[in-house]
């Protein structure tokens, strides 16, 4: 009768499935502090103002190592008048960047959906800057939750 | 080309590897509709090794699936006499009611008041906010912590002295600090109350290739199903697979008389691809997940429909259920204690399911692992979770609970790759 | 297979239309913030650059740090005034780019 192999079975055992997890090391966090100076240099330290963008991100995330995020900037999008880049950070990470949009006219909306990685619990702030020089802020609150039987 | 993180490489090279020592034999005594299976050997690794990355810690002396081991539960007479008051540190009682590395910490399934910053307590057992002004006596507090079966035979808690998670000392902590608890948790945000944090939705479209990187093995699985072995491709006998396996995986897993166990999907595939094409497909290896996959997704919209009627999937049923109701692990948990008595409540922040709803999903793909697992290798993360050894995945243990848990899922559509956190 | 880009583009569209444009790139993205089983650092590799070009002129673009997820995805819009191509590419920290075209008429 023919066997699977025990060399076989050996082989692949050793090789086999590798719990793999992908995303941050659990050591340094970013500070909020870390996240301000990285949005003054976004700024060139000029005050952004509240408003104008919305965040969409759960309230609360299963886990932190893929979570939804959309973005959007009211603007008319108009060759004169248009958001020209959107820099988002996380006060929580290791590093607190997290992605810079760049938009023109033809984007026609400054919209943008990814899906980040959260260390822990903490605020994403979201700065735009328009092209007429102006800047908006706005920032959301994610949950990210912890295991249950410290799984 | 597979994806690191996704998919463990090296495997076709194994396999090519090891082709050469094995013998292709004919399945002589086969009826006629019976698909060829090599029934002899193991379908999985052996002796099992635990994946890379999961808990190595040596729990070989509590009940397994397999075994019972564990000390059997106190009777009332076993209570611990504590004479006089509890007098211990109750600043360090507090820190260790919320270390996570002793058993998930006691705010897993209990709010106690301001422990842990009452950041996302869970909610199986009832809130111990104001236990301290509950008038319990101290030796009532003590054996609760210590092994409440003493008390109360049906509870889920963990026996945390008998089973030496925490020193007799500890507890005197942990009880000064119980009784320091009299005023309601403050929560700094209503997601950390775990009575008021809605239970999550799986809204996601798991078979959108987008959304799911789960939905990758279908495309994968499609060459590995024409890729030649010793003996041919899955397509040398397989020519309109999406055709024949339309509603296959939902009559799966069922009792195999040849091998006098309950056969899965992946267990199946490993012995058939053995005994056909000669491709050395075991459980768990990433060629076996990925046709698990396809399979499935092949029968996706299928009800789930197993045997539950003959006399071998009856008794299989029946020990299924005995075994979904056995404590195994140190931490002394029954799969029935965590999705039967404490179902739909928080451990800390994860919701506990219902056995309906485990199953339809599965192969899925896990976000916070960036992988697929199938069936067996959540319940091998179940145990070693709960701190039990895992067993093989092809122990006809798991063959019972997995037909058990189909069971279950009796009618449920399956929609596989799952995507799950 | 699995490691070439997906994207969703509508093939048609009417002149002046904002359109939504999804783009998933297979990568690991690693964080070079992990340690292998030895403690050593694994080495940062992500997908640093991201761009969208509609007949040459750019449409949206993306700098990309570890913390986006496995896999980067990005979704984003383009108003079309007339047919024509948009080309997408993914700038690897070891400096190959992977590109990927889509065809749009407007009706």
């Amino acid at each position: 009768m023919q066997q699977i192999s025990r060399r076989a079975a050996l082989a692949l055992g050793a090789a086999g499935a590798t719990l793999s997890v992908i995303g941050w090391g659990r050591d340094a966090q970013a500070t909020p502090d870390a996240a301000k100076a990285e949005i003054a240099k976004f700024t060139g330290g000029k005050a952004a103002t509240e408003g104008k963008i919305s965040i969409e991100l759960p309230e609360i995330a299963e886990n932190g190592n893929t979570v939804p995020l959309a973005i959007s900037v009211d603007a008319p999008m108009t060759a004169d008048d248009h958001v020209t880049d959107v820099l988002v950070v996380a006060e929580g990470n290791p590093n607190p960047g997290v992605a810079t949009f760049h938009f023109t006219p033809l984007s026609g909306k400054a919209d943008a959906s990814t899906r980040i990685r959260l260390a822990t619990t903490q605020n994403i702030v979201v700065t735009a800057k328009t092209s007429k020089g102006a800047f908006y802020t706005a920032s959301k609150l994610v949950k990210v939750t912890i295991g249950g039987c410290g799984g | 080309m597979q994806r690191a993180g996704m998919m463990t490489a090296g495997t076709a090279a194994l396999a090519a590897m090891v082709a050469g020592v094995i013998t292709l034999a004919p399945a002589a005594a086969q009826t006629k509709k019976e698909a060829p299976l090599v029934t002899t050997g193991d379908a999985a690794a052996r002796p099992w090794k635990r994946y890379s990355g999961w808990p190595t810690r040596d729990e070989s002396k509590w009940s397994t699936l397999a075994k019972v081991a564990s000390p059997p539960p106190p009777k009332p007479e076993d209570v611990k006499k504590i004479t006089g008051p509890i007098t211990g540190d109750a600043k360090k009682g507090e820190e260790l009611v919320a270390d996570r590395n002793r058993g998930g910490s006691c705010l897993a399934c209990h709010v106690m008041g301001p422990a842990g910053g009452a950041n996302l307590p869970g909610n199986v057992g009832p809130d111990l906010s104001e236990i301290g002004a509950a008038g319990r006596e101290d030796e009532w507090l003590y054996n609760y912590i210590y092994d409440a079966r003493v008390y109360n035979a049906e509870t889920v808690m963990p026996p945390w002295g008998s089973h030496g998670v925490f020193t007799d000392a500890e507890i005197r902590d942990m009880v000064a600090f119980l009784k320091t608890l009299k005023s309601p948790a403050k929560f700094k945000t209503v997601l950390d109350d775990p009575n008021k944090r809605p239970a999550p939705v799986e809204k996601r479209e798991n078979l959108d290739p987008m959304e799911n990187p789960g939905m990758w093995a279908v495309d994968k699985a499609q060459e590995l199903f024409k890729q030649a072995s010793a003996k041919g491709s899955c397509a040398s006998c397989h020519s309109d697979p999406a055709k024949e396996f339309k509603t296959w995986a939902a009559s799966m897993p069922k009792w195999e008389p040849r091998l006098g166990k309950v056969l899965g999907v992946e267990e199946f595939v490993t012995r058939h691809a053995a005994a056909t094409t000669g491709a050395q497909w075991l459980m768990e290896t990433d060629d076996n997940r990925t046709m698990s996959v396809y399979l499935h997704f092949l029968a996706n919209g299928a009800p789930i429909a197993v045997d539950t009627q003959s006399a071998d999937a009856k008794a299989a049923i029946a020990r299924g259920k005995e075994l979904a109701e056995r404590k195994i692990g140190e931490l002394n948990f029954a799969c029935t204690d965590c999705h039967g008595k404490a179902a739909n409540h928080w451990i800390r922040g994860q919701w506990l399911g219902e056995p309906k709803g485990q199953y339809d999903h599965f192969p899925t793909w896990r976000t916070s692992l960036q992988a697929i697992w199938d069936i067996r290798q959540r319940f091998q993360w179940c145990q070693v979770n709960i701190r039990a050894d895992e067993l093989s995945p092809d122990a006809k243990e798991y063959g019972d609970l997995e037909l058990y848990l189909a069971a279950q899922n009796d009618g449920l559509k399956l929609s596989v790759p799952g995507i799950r956190h | 297979m699995a490691d070439t880009p997906k994207i969703r583009v509508p093939k048609t569209a009417k002149k002046g239309e904002i359109i939504e444009i999804k783009t998933l790139m297979p990568h690991i993205m690693e964080s070079g913030q992990r340690k292998d089983k030895d403690g050593k650092i694994i080495p940062r590799k992500i997908i640093n650059k991201f761009v969208a070009e509609f007949e040459g002129k750019p449409v949206f673009s993306a700098t990309l740090e570890p913390a986006i997820a496995a896999n980067p995805y990005l979704q984003f819009n383009a108003k079309v005034e007339a047919s024509g191509t948009f080309k997408f590419s993914w700038t690897d920290d070891d400096g190959t780019v992977t590109t990927a075209e889509s065809k749009i008429e407007v009706a």
